[in-house]
């Protein structure tokens, strides 16, 4: 077992061992834990709290520039960055956006296949659905508690969620109108979700990109149970196959959407390609999603509501229809076809679960950050 | 409303009625680090945390988030309140600043070498 | 023979077919997310157990679990009343209650079957006491705390035992031809399971002022015959929902 460290420091106080404040000293062998939270636990309240973060609403321009320097080296070296580094301001603030929205396109990505669950036409896909729609949930503990160890608190960031605040992923404000609606969300959109994730697994941040790595190898379980129920959709009745083209053409805009707009419409992301925490443009991604998946819902004899949509053989891109990008910005603004009951959804969810947490809350609990 | 998912429908009149949330703070409770050992022999590790009220229920919670797949042996929680832990800014404590190797197997690859040199000493000359 | 052995076998299978599937409408909408995780483990549990307890009955050369649970008569069905009960109101004290007096059920029920005369039975149930001892922590984990919380919390927790006490009661219901099965050294009498179930739960119940005295027989009738068939008022809407998707092509593969 490893000797440990006690650390005493607030930030740029420097080193001093000790017994960490708040902890009371050893008596008759039991170590009693004071009131106080311990100084290592840097933020003591559920949102960031500026006076901890001694480089807080700091531009990039305005850091200390060794430290910056120092930050840079370490993430050019391919090192990951922890929770407790010092980091630019603007780092942890993209960051936290970033995570959290992430989070929340988990939990109300649960929404739209939950729809179909108490109708799962067999064991093999009910089950199926049940622990798709779980590994959802766990997605989303997973990626708050990520964000959370850069300070800001779940509640924080579910407040922020069911007012409205924080955005999360588009394509859930779409309806799943039939079962072969979730054998194409199953399929494609959690096709989109893996390589967003799988690119993102590839930063900077070490709590995000544990919690990517394993969000990435559940999310392959996803995609093979999608395509097995588009597959059997695809070779089943006439009926069958009539259902899945049409939950295609329904999700295709929105699938076209979901890598977000053309790179000539995005905001300028410099500094986020500098720090690993943007690792590929939209329409890099999008480039690779067509060209991953366009041949496979061709193979299944399936047509693609776009009448352009083809491969240049030269430059090897794929050429499509304008996707109606009015369309995004109307939806991500809360102008879709289920914003509203997404959230209200979740709004109930945590209303209605407000006693049993409230029944068993202990009574002197601090919060504390989690830890990696 | 009018939801698609019945099991929302089931929920009406109250889900429409529910129109402002607000959390308050630890509203979802403390948090607890989360380690599991994979297999009998190995080293329990450090794998995530979670939201739970007690260390019973931490554990019953945390059996399903963390190791409903994993092979897992055992499980461990406990309170991220109650770990200590050392700050970034003192990594350079785990740094030697002197040569260690006193102290390792590959400071010790000369040795054979004298007793070569030792031994070609030793032969008689011829 | 046979036939008692199908209603035994239905009677497990039908029980753990409805409870997953009234757990999984929480998937998503739990009070907490590690809650909602924890809960959605054991809809997938009883869910497989049922198939797996069709199975029995597939591998003596009856039809396929998938054909069991979805293209079945309403009369056919063997579970209790307990298991067809929606989630009203989405309260979650009735939902733990719910599943707190089941896995008692089950516990008890497994132990039993581990010592089936019938082999297939037997050793099923052995392997499915490790999920099922999760859910009874699980269960009796949470009524135990939410018990001895706040008066909102012991409020629900009553009104909910009121509700469910004698569909809980009433999974007690002897089975058609018990006699014979006990017999055959199938699965002890229904009585019995039940003084164990007592045995395990009152000591939970009482100290938190959760136990009370048995149901009356006309609070006790409505909850009968399920056993023999009959249902209860929610299974059609149930079974409808159930259906909707494998009902619209019946003889397609999904």
């Amino acid at each position: 077992m490893p000797k440990l460290f006690l650390r005493c420091s607030l930030l740029g106080k420097g080193p001093s061992l000790g017994v960490a404040r708040g902890l009371k000293r050893r008596t008759n062998d039991r170590l009693e834990l004071s009131e106080k939270p311990y100084i290592c636990a840097m933020y003591g309240n559920h949102v960031v709290r500026p006076e901890d973060i001694e480089n807080w609403g700091r531009k990039v321009h305005e850091e200390d520039p060794e430290k910056l320097a120092e930050f840079e080296a370490r993430i050019d070296r391919g090192e990951k960055i922890e929770p407790h580094d010092w980091m630019p301001f603007e780092y942890r603030r993209q960051l936290i956006r970033l995570i959290e929205q992430h989070a929340h396109s988990e939990i109300i990505g649960a929404l739209p296949e939950g729809t179909w669950i108490t109708r799962a036409p067999n064991f093999r896909r009910k089950l199926a659905l049940m622990a798709k729609v779980q590994d959802e949930v766990g997605h989303a503990q997973l990626l708050y508690s990520a964000a959370e160890t850069l300070g800001k608190s779940r509640e924080a960031m579910i407040n922020d969620l069911l007012s409205g605040k924080s955005k999360y992923s588009n394509i859930f404000n779409y309806p799943a109108k039939t079962w072969a609606d979730t054998a194409i969300i199953a399929w494609l959109v959690d096709a989109g979700a893996i390589i967003n994730q799988t690119t993102n697994s590839k930063g900077s941040y070490g709590p995000y990109v544990r919690a990517l790595e394993r969000i990435c190898w559940e999310e392959s379980f996803h995609l093979k149970y999608g395509y097995d129920s588009v597959v059997y959709l695809a070779t089943g009745t006439p009926r069958q196959r009539a259902m899945l083209q049409d939950a295609l053409n329904r999700w295709w805009r929105p699938l076209m959407h979901f890598f977000g707009p053309p790179d000539q419409q995005s905001l300028h992301t410099e500094k986020l390609v500098r720090w690993k925490v943007k690792l590929a443009t939209n329409d890099e991604m999008r480039q690779q999603f067509l060209d991953m998946y366009v041949p496979k819902i061709w193979e299944l004899g399936l047509t693609v509501p776009d009448p352009i949509l083809h491969k240049d053989p030269e430059t090897g891109r794929w050429i499509y229809a304008d996707p109606n990008w009015e369309e995004f910005w109307q939806v991500i603004n809360g102008n879709g076809p289920c914003n509203k009951e997404r959230l209200a959804v979740r709004r109930f969810a945590e209303e209605n679960g407000r006693w049993v947490r409230d029944a068993l809350r202990p009574q002197n609990a601090h919060y504390v950050t989690p830890l990696a | 409303m009018s939801s698609l998912d019945p099991r929302i429908q089931r929920a009406e009149p109250r889900l429409s009625q529910i129109t402002e949330v607000q959390l308050e703070p630890l509203d979802h409770w403390p948090i607890y680090e989360v380690f599991v050992q994979r297999t009998r022999g190995g080293h329990a590790q450090h794998v995530g945390s979670l939201h739970a009220p007690d260390p019973d229920l931490a554990l019953v919670l945390a059996k399903e988030q963390y190791a409903r797949r994993s092979q897992c042996v055992a499980l461990w929680v406990v309170p991220t309140e109650a770990i200590l832990w050392t700050s970034a800014e003192d990594e350079d404590l785990f740094q030697p600043a002197t040569d260690k190797s006193y102290r390792e197997p590959q400071g010790y690859l000369n040795t054979r070498e004298r007793l070569e040199k030792y031994r070609d000493r030793l032969k008689p000359i011829s | 023979m046979l036939e008692n052995l199908q209603t035994l076998i239905l009677t497990l299978a039908d029980d753990d077919l409805f409870m997953g599937h009234r757990h999984a409408e929480w998937i998503g909408l739990g009070p907490i997310l590690e809650e909602d995780i924890a809960f959605a483990s054991i809809a997938q549990d009883e869910t497989g157990h049922a198939q797996a307890y069709y199975q029995i009955l597939t591998d003596l050369g009856l039809p396929s679990p998938d054909e069991w649970a979805f293209r079945r008569e309403p009369q056919n069905f063997r579970c209790a009343h307990l298991v067809e009960l929606p989630n009203f109101d989405y309260d979650y004290a009735v939902a733990l209650l719910r599943h707190f007096f089941y896995d008692a059920f089950e516990k008890v029920r497994l132990q039993a079957l581990t010592r089936s005369a019938y082999e297939p039975l037997a050793l099923l149930a052995k392997r499915l006491q490790s999920e099922e001892k999760y859910h009874w922590l699980h269960a009796r984990t949470w009524v135990e705390r939410l018990g001895r919380s706040t008066e909102e919390a012991h409020r629900r927790l009553l009104a909910a035992r009121d509700l469910l006490w004698p569909y809980a009661w009433a999974l007690f219901e002897p089975l058609p031809n018990e006699a014979e099965m006990v017999e055959a050294g199938w699965i002890p009498p229904s009585q019995t399971l039940q003084e164990e179930w007592f045995a395990l739960i009152q000591p939970i119940l009482e100290p938190i002022g959760l136990w009370k005295e048995p149901p009356s027989s006309s609070e006790l009738a409505p909850c009968l015959g399920a056993r023999y068939g009959q249902r209860s008022p929610y299974f059609d809407q149930l079974y409808a929902e159930f259906t909707e998707v494998s009902a619209s092509e019946p003889d397609a593969d999904w």
